[in-house]
């Protein structure tokens, strides 16, 4: 077993009388590709904005790499080089998808580029890694879907993370783009990146991620290798809407 | 490479105007103005265009600069100085409120900051051992208005090479993203708190220093002409008439604002405000982006028409 880069103790989130995720704990595997799965309204989101730091938790800490990020700003953890991309894509639309990419070489972890040159070279090439060089010069509200998905992952691996949080970013992808995706995200992990997905498709899921976890109202009821985790009856109860209330 | 070349040559052209035309001291006044208010504008626009954070506070500036000068001329303190202190005053205290208005966000911020408006122009009409109340301050030193034109023609230029710098710098791409979103701007790592204040001190310290040159240019100054809420809506005009988040646009509003604003001085007064109201609905209607936009949208036009159908738009 690797060391764990990414984690999280007795992690709660209460949105008024809801508890949306409750005592959850967590371990992302250094260099892995970890899924984050369940049914809809089960608090994958929820918890991986928690771990994102987008979002602060009622109660619970989440430690990287030994430091604590809870009460982090979403752009200092940025900077430590854990980053999220938006389940809904928020391109900043009027720009080029270029200079997108390049906002996330001028900040992020890696060392200041040296002026706007520099910044952009590194955007071309992290375009080039996720296949959307072609489109560099469009404004980004003119990419389709796919397009956008894989801008917010662009976006996201220009800041040089060593976490790198994926929300549902096959979500609306037909079976090429996805495939594509698939093959970018192996990629991406090749390149030393910790990946941590919040996923709906378990086909997917079950193919790429090396370490599953899933939720089910808030509460975590299984964890560990996607084969297991899938067949334990629970998880198949969850999926197939029977109740697990106890 | 041609902007350079268009921009160093009106620079010429400003520099050369006042020996040209020596005896038209109306003429040099009104370019004087232009530049004045040209300044006002493109500072303004740092915060308001770039960083797109609406103030209808920032007559705050232009009345602190215009304060600290008037005071400390009456203390005869050199002029040079007066000038330097009266943006570094202002500067500062765009801190002071940068840091309570910037945890609210659109809508929000700008109302905070019609509140921060007018609570300095209270404060400069009841603090009368400091500002003379209402009563104003007269200064009593005389500059040339050809040396009150080269203040102007200077900082304006000043101005203009600092948006510039701006625009390409990484400073300039966190404006972008704070402007277009500032939650996915936050997520890529960028400190948006900290741009959106630097940004406004830069925009501050500019509004403080025109406010300097406006007070050794009218002589008097009252609340009710820095501080006043006119001042402010001016500040939003001139930038969105020509164009926001732009380098050129500022400066065209504010040539457009002040010809108008001569002419209705001259002809009919106090409809300004009605005027520039209805001129700002019909730009926000019709042309967000300004006359620069208007430009631009003829010039791609013209530019389909020359080029034939099969030729690829860039």
């Amino acid at each position: 077993m690797s060391d764990v880069i990414l984690s999280g103790r007795g992690l709660t989130k209460r949105f008024g009388g809801l508890v949306a995720v409750r005592e959850v704990d967590i371990d992302v595997p250094r260099g892995e590709i970890f899924g984050l799965i369940g049914p809809n309204g089960a608090g994958k989101s929820t918890l991986f904005r928690l771990v994102a730091g987008i979002m602060a938790p009622s109660a619970g800490t989440v430690m990287f790499d030994g430091h604590p990020l809870t009460k982090k700003s979403p752009a200092a953890i940025c900077v430590d080089g854990v980053v999220a991309t938006h389940q809904i894509v928020r391109p900043f639309r009027t720009m080029s998808v270029l200079d997108n990419v390049t906002i996330g070489a001028f900040f992020g972890r890696r060392p200041q580029p040296k002026g706007r040159e520099h910044a952009r070279a590194i955007a071309t090439e992290v375009l080039e890694r996720c296949g959307i060089a072609d489109r560099a010069q469009k404004p980004a509200r003119e990419l389709n879907l796919a397009g956008q998905k894989r801008l917010e992952i662009a976006r996201a691996l220009a800041t040089d993370p060593k976490v790198i949080l994926l929300d549902e970013v096959l979500a609306g992808l037909n079976p090429t783009e996805t495939d594509r995706t698939l093959d970018l995200i192996r990629s991406i992990r090749a390149g030393g990146t910790t990946i941590v997905m919040v996923e709906h498709n378990l086909r997917a899921v079950r193919g790429l991620c090396s370490h599953l976890m899933v939720l089910v109202e808030g509460r975590k009821v299984a964890e560990g290798l996607p084969d297991a985790v899938l067949a334990d009856p629970t998880v198949i109860a969850a999926y197939l809407g029977t109740s697990v209330h106890a | 490479m041609r902007k350079p070349i268009v921009f160093a040559a009106i620079l010429f052209a400003a520099i050369a105007f006042p020996f040209v035309a020596p005896g038209a001291e109306y003429a040099i006044d009104v370019v004087f103005l232009i530049l004045l208010y040209g300044t006002m504008s493109a500072g303004w626009n740092i915060v308001g265009g770039f960083a797109g954070q609406v103030s209808f506070g920032h007559a705050a500036f232009l009345g602190i600069g215009a304060y600290t000068t008037g005071i400390l001329a009456q203390h005869s303190v050199p002029l040079p100085v007066a000038f330097l202190v009266s943006g570094s005053l202002a500067a500062i205290f765009s801190l002071l409120i940068g840091i309570p208005c910037f945890r609210l966000t659109g809508p929000y911020f700008s109302i905070a900051t019609i509140g921060i408006g007018e609570a300095t122009r209270l404060i400069a009409l009841n603090w009368n051992g400091l500002t003379g109340g209402a009563s104003g301050i007269t200064l009593s030193v005389t500059l040339p208005i050809v040396t009150q034109y080269f203040l102007a023609l200077g900082l304006c230029a000043v101005v203009v090479l600092a948006t510039i710098w701006i625009q390409r710098s990484r400073f300039g791409f966190a404006l972008a993203a704070v402007r277009a979103d500032p939650d996915a701007a936050e997520t890529l790592g960028v400190n948006t708190t900290i741009a959106k204040t630097q940004a406004l001190f830069v925009s501050a310290f500019i509004l403080g220093c025109a406010g300097s040159i406006y007070a050794l240019h009218y002589l008097f100054i009252s609340p009710d002409s820095v501080f006043g809420f006119s001042t402010a809506i001016a500040l939003v005009i001139m930038p969105i008439i020509g164009g926001l988040g732009t380098v050129t646009g500022p400066l065209i509003g504010a040539v457009i604002y002040t010809a108008i604003r001569e002419q209705l001085e001259a002809n009919f007064q106090n409809l300004d405000l009605l005027a520039f109201g209805l001129l700002l609905m019909a730009i926000v209607l019709y042309e967000p982006k300004g006359v620069l936009g208007a430009y631009q949208r003829f010039a791609n036009r013209k530019k389909r028409v020359a080029s034939t159908p099969a030729a690829a738009p860039r």
